[in-house]
């Protein structure tokens, strides 16, 4: 441990696993050190089950439960949009190839205490019970126009500028009903609240075409799911980085974060052991007089023996209840992932509910999402604080990543990823440097 | 997706840091070999497939190197997934790596349940006239661990002997294993890699 290097990175979580990945192939010498014997701290899948029941303190699962082994449950609940940042992220950088993914089956929405299907194409909306039958052909105008925008070409804008008029006017334009709105802005534009309907149109645009474009990449819903839980995004990365000359350190405790002239960040210490850096990225966790706290999120991990009810039996399905229909600030999430993940034992299901804490009840806060799932056999609720840095790291050199939100998806994730990179090294990420080096080499 | 390939297989190695594993994966992909001080030569390639002919049959190993993960005992659980077969490494002239297996063994078969394993007893370039593990010692270890091991070689990375005719016994052992197998396969049984999408000028459609 006692050399110098350009970077350690404290936290294999997968931001800064990430991170890491990309500090070692800009050519950055990088120590990566985790307190846990583990990859990947809160983004670990849990394996086998009975570390899970014992880390929430419940007594051994009994034989029903399968092998343990054969669990690998994750403890926050995101999928992959399949057009979106993360699978760029994979894609450029090459650690697609350590991994293997499949379509999750469903995306359902919520409305009046029942699930639909969350329509996407002309055909899906005629046939949707989610609108009467004038909505759907409003609606159905109104998605021939987001298809056909685009943002170079300001003919296909028609006479809206979406750069200037919030997304509330859109709607107006094409007459949207407020349950419509409801289910474009939270299950296609996947927005946790109603902030956007002030904001410009453009950014709901995009949204609704990252949907509409994951959709189209492999059918079925524009959500991916990596086999053996999403613990192993974090493990792809860190092989990147090891794999580009990063050093790794697993179970070493960090007990102090040195810092020199300047409030300037000169090394990190564990035990007797000083590390010196230019610069340290790490999670929260490692640095709690430099965060603040933002908010809670609540999750509960639910174990089932079957599908939900009105998914066509989806082995995979995620559902989505916009916060008005259940007089809520924030959306609550369902997502199911099982037995054809390799993340549970043969029959099994793992659900997981969650939503961004408005109460001192939060087990309260997300009864609609467990209400969805019928007979649960095994629960785990956890509510986790949600912390943010205090400021941009620019003077301490030290860069710390947002803890992980609500969102089912991880395009927050990645955007934070490229910020604290933009920060630190002060460019943007130069996907070229890698794109094509790692290939498949053939004979 | 339904596109006939050759079938390719993934085959790790394992073993401690230091007997010979990069030495054995660049042998594997280039032919050469390189001095220790000059490690940074495998840097940012990582897996490497070659194509062995076994009878009539066609089989692509794809060989993955650790990374010096293992370096400080943090090889990722993921490294193993998919795996199968694991090459375990040792240095023929170092004890210490022989008798630290069964640890490698151990985490192989939790995490790679269905590999087959073999056992390869590198560096016998080195070997004096009184070898430090003996055949009887490799062979009391194999049997030991239950028969586990499909086969055992020795190599030299540094003169190449060896390494060659490993990877063809490989390359047949799993032809023969995977002949019934592969035909079963059927695809919903598997995941997909997802890749770059094709760039077309044509939009998704919505409506």
């Amino acid at each position: 441990m006692d050399e110098e290097y350009d970077a350690i990175v404290l936290g294999t979580g997968l931001k800064e696993c990430i991170l890491s990945g990309m500090l070692s192939v800009s050519g950055k010498k990088v120590l990566h050190v985790d307190r846990n014997k583990y990859y990947g701290g809160e983004s670990a899948s849990i394996c086998p089950l009975e570390e899970l029941f014992s880390k929430f303190g419940a007594p051994a699962p009994d034989d029903s439960y399968g092998r343990g082994r054969d669990w690998n449950v994750d403890l926050i609940p995101k999928f992959l949009m399949a057009n979106g940042q993360l699978v760029k992220l994979l894609i450029h950088t090459g650690v697609t190839r350590y991994l293997e993914f499949k379509s999750v089956e469903g995306s359902y929405v919520y409305k009046g205490g029942k699930i639909s299907k969350v329509p996407v194409d002309q055909k899906e909306a005629l046939a949707s019970d989610l609108m009467g039958m004038f909505e759907k052909r409003r609606f159905r105008n109104f998605l021939i126009y987001v298809q056909d925008f685009q943002q170079e070409d300001p003919k296909t804008w028609k006479d809206f500028d979406p750069t200037t008029a919030d997304m509330q006017a859109l709607y107006d334009k094409f007459g949207l009903d407020k349950n419509t709105q409801d289910f474009t802005g939270h299950a296609l534009a996947l927005y946790r609240d109603d902030d956007y309907l002030k904001r410009p149109a453009l950014e709901t645009i995009k949204r609704i075409k990252l949907y509409s474009d994951s959709l189209a990449r492999y059918g079925k819903s524009p959500y991916l799911y990596p086999m053996y839980g999403l613990g192993e995004l974090p493990q792809g990365f860190a092989r990147l980085s090891a794999i580009y000359g990063g050093t790794y350190m697993l179970d070493k405790p960090i007990d102090e974060i040195v810092i020199g002239e300047g409030g300037k960040v000169v090394g990190v210490r564990s035990g007797n052991e000083i590390a010196k850096c230019k610069q340290v990225y790490c999670d929260p966790t490692y640095v709690p007089d430099r965060v603040r706290k933002k908010g809670r999120v609540v999750r509960c991990i639910c174990l089932m023996d079957h599908p939900i009810a009105n998914t066509k039996d989806a082995l995979s399905t995620q559902i989505i209840i916009p916060q008005k229909q259940v007089g809520r600030n924030s959306d609550i999430y369902v997502s199911v992932v099982s037995y054809t993940h390799q993340v549970a034992a043969k029959g099994w299901f793992i659900a997981m509910v969650s939503t961004t804490v408005e109460t001192e009840n939060p087990e309260n806060e997300i009864k609609p999402g467990l209400e969805l799932l019928g007979p649960v056999r095994q629960k785990f609720t956890s509510v986790s604080d949600y912390y943010e840095p205090t400021d941009e790291g620019l003077q301490s050199q030290i860069f710390i990543s947002q803890s992980y939100d609500a969102t089912t998806h991880f395009e927050t994730t990645c955007l934070d990823v490229l910020d604290i990179f933009k920060r630190g090294t002060g460019e943007e990420f130069d996907f070229s440097k890698i794109k094509h080096e790692l290939g498949d080499e053939e004979q | 997706m339904a596109t006939i390939k050759i079938p390719e297989q993934k085959v790790i190695l394992c073993g401690e840091y230091g007997v010979g594993k990069s030495s054995i994966f660049r042998r594997f992909t280039n032919n050469t070999f390189v001095t220790a001080t000059d490690r940074k030569s495998t840097l940012g390639l990582d897996h490497y497939s070659k194509t062995y002919h076994v009878g009539d049959r066609d089989l692509k190993l794809q060989l993955w190197d650790t990374g010096g993960m293992e370096r400080v005992a943090s090889i990722t659980s993921s490294y193993y997934k998919f795996a199968e077969a694991a090459v375990l490494v040792f240095a023929l002239d170092n004890p210490a790596s022989f008798h630290i297996l069964s640890q490698h063994l151990l985490d192989i078969v939790t995490y790679a349940e269905n590999a087959k394993i073999f056992l390869c007893g590198n560096k016998s370039d080195l070997l004096s006239d009184v070898p430090q593990i003996t055949d009887t010692e490799i062979e009391a270890f194999c049997e030991q661990c239950h028969n586990l091991i499909t086969g055992t070689y020795k190599t030299s990375c540094k003169t190449g002997e060896g390494v060659e005719e490993m990877f063809n016994d490989i390359a047949s052992q799993l032809v023969q294993s995977n002949r019934s197998r592969l035909e079963l396969q059927s695809m919903e049984q598997h995941g997909f890699k997802i890749t770059p999408s094709e760039e077309t000028t044509e939009d998704s459609c919505l409506c």
